[in-house]
């Protein structure tokens, strides 16, 4: 750990010098972070990226909505904020950000390079296009389905509702629809559509069937993350994610309420 | 010892195709989509294993599984062009107990209503699903850091 006189900064004018690097650094952890990573990748990327642009002194704060770093070259030093946005999961931006961080710590890159690379990242990363994810999360609950002992009457059904429920949470995510709202919805008419399937199918695990279609609106990731964080030494950042994953399953929760009491209304 | 075969093969082959699923969902490259089916088989399998073969509870064969994916995954990450902790992340979610998490909360809904016939088992129904959801993404999430903890390696990545 540095002596506290050396991470005083001075003013010497050279702000502007080390402003670019501390705001690429943050532009990279911010992406790292709404990507799904957990708070030691983060770390561990933004001291990559500040110390291969020339930064001596990394130091970074990580907050659930935010991100702030100091860094210093020499006997100066400044400290910036970033605001984090949505918190999502998107693995081949990850992987990405991990290609270019291993260039930036070669030094093969200037400031300016590394802040176009990051801009094309954020813009030109493929995604999967929303049939195939859709297909893809209808199979996996499907498969989710069976592992909780639905029966495979229930199980096109399941695969059904799941399908049509990724893709309506896609359209009403690009829309900003409020995530809680978006997983109370969503919830609401996988869960009636697997539900009513699943009867028409003359399944016996009607009930499993409506909960394996919501499956898909778990938050699996950020809840591992919560954990890792706070065995990691980040308990701030993993309580906020565990909060904010006990709200999600409730509006869940209340979506497959609303389904199960609809659904008993029309039987 | 009671190990069913076929019901062994059912669940890995689930488990498979759920985080190859998710892995889609997650953004995964499809040429590293194998890995994600391959990290999900080995959860179930051992899970499914430790629960019928060896008789543990999900808690503790929730926790092996998770034990043996991190571990698996930290050998195996050099040869991977994909990040480790969406490795064995996606491998263990098809263990994530999202059906214990949403009968608690139904169960916590029931317990406010007006018309609950048996009050106190329904308060006792909601706390074993929420201590059960609690306890399996912890021995998920502890099984998956101690092999990160034990075994990193600070590698350029």
């Amino acid at each position: 750990m540095d002596a506290i006189e050396n991470l005083i900064p001075e003013d010497s004018g050279s702000a502007p010098a080390l402003e670019p690097i501390a705001m690429v650094a943050l532009d990279a952890g911010r992406m790292l972070m709404e990507a799904g990573a957990s708070a030691n990748s983060i770390d561990e990327i933004v001291a990559k990226f500040a110390r291969g642009l020339g930064a001596d002194r990394v130091d970074l704060r990580i907050g659930y909505a935010s991100l702030a770093i100091t860094i210093g070259i020499g006997n100066n030093g400044i400290t910036r904020m970033r605001e984090v946005g949505h918190l999502g999961v998107n693995q081949r931006l990850d992987q990405e950000l991990w290609h270019l961080a291993k260039r930036v710590s070669r030094k093969e890159l200037s400031t300016e390079q590394t802040r176009a690379e990051l801009t094309r990242l954020a813009t030109k990363t493929q995604r999967h296009s929303a049939w195939v994810m859709a297909v893809a999360v209808g199979l996996a609950c499907a498969a989710f389905g069976r592992l909780l002992k639905v029966d495979w009457l229930g199980t096109g059904p399941v695969f059904l509702a799941a399908t049509i429920g990724q893709f309506v949470r896609r359209e009403l995510l690009t829309r900003h629809v409020n995530v809680f709202i978006c997983a109370t919805l969503v919830s609401f008419l996988s869960s009636l559509l697997g539900g009513l399937g699943a009867r028409w199918a003359g399944s016996e695990t009607i009930t499993t069937a409506m909960i394996a279609s919501i499956l898909l609106l778990v938050p699996g990731v950020p809840s591992v993350n919560a954990l890792n964080d706070i065995l990691e030494g980040h308990p701030t950042l993993g309580s906020a994610r565990a909060v904010t994953v006990a709200v999600i399953l409730i509006f869940v929760a209340a979506g497959l309420w609303f389904g199960q009491v609809l659904l008993a209304h029309l039987h | 010892m009671n190990l069913d075969l076929p019901f062994l093969l059912h669940q890995t082959v689930c488990g498979a195709i759920a985080a190859a699923g998710f892995g889609v969902l997650f953004n995964i490259g499809f040429r590293s989509l194998p890995w994600c089916a391959a990290s999900g088989a080995l959860a179930l399998a051992v899970r499914t294993y430790c629960l019928t073969g060896l008789g543990w509870n999900l808690e503790a064969a929730s926790f092996a599984a998770a034990l043996t994916v991190g571990a698996a995954v930290q050998v195996l990450r050099a040869r991977t062009d994909i990040s480790q902790n969406a490795l064995d992340v996606v491998g263990c979610i098809p263990m994530v107990p999202g059906s214990f998490a949403a009968k608690a909360i139904l169960a916590m809904f029931a317990l406010t209503s007006t018309s609950t016939v048996d009050a106190s088992e329904t308060l006792i129904t909601a706390v074993q699903f929420a201590l059960r959801v609690t306890f399996t993404i912890g021995a998920i999430g502890t099984g998956l850091a101690i092999p990160t903890l034990l075994l990193r390696v600070r590698v350029t990545r």
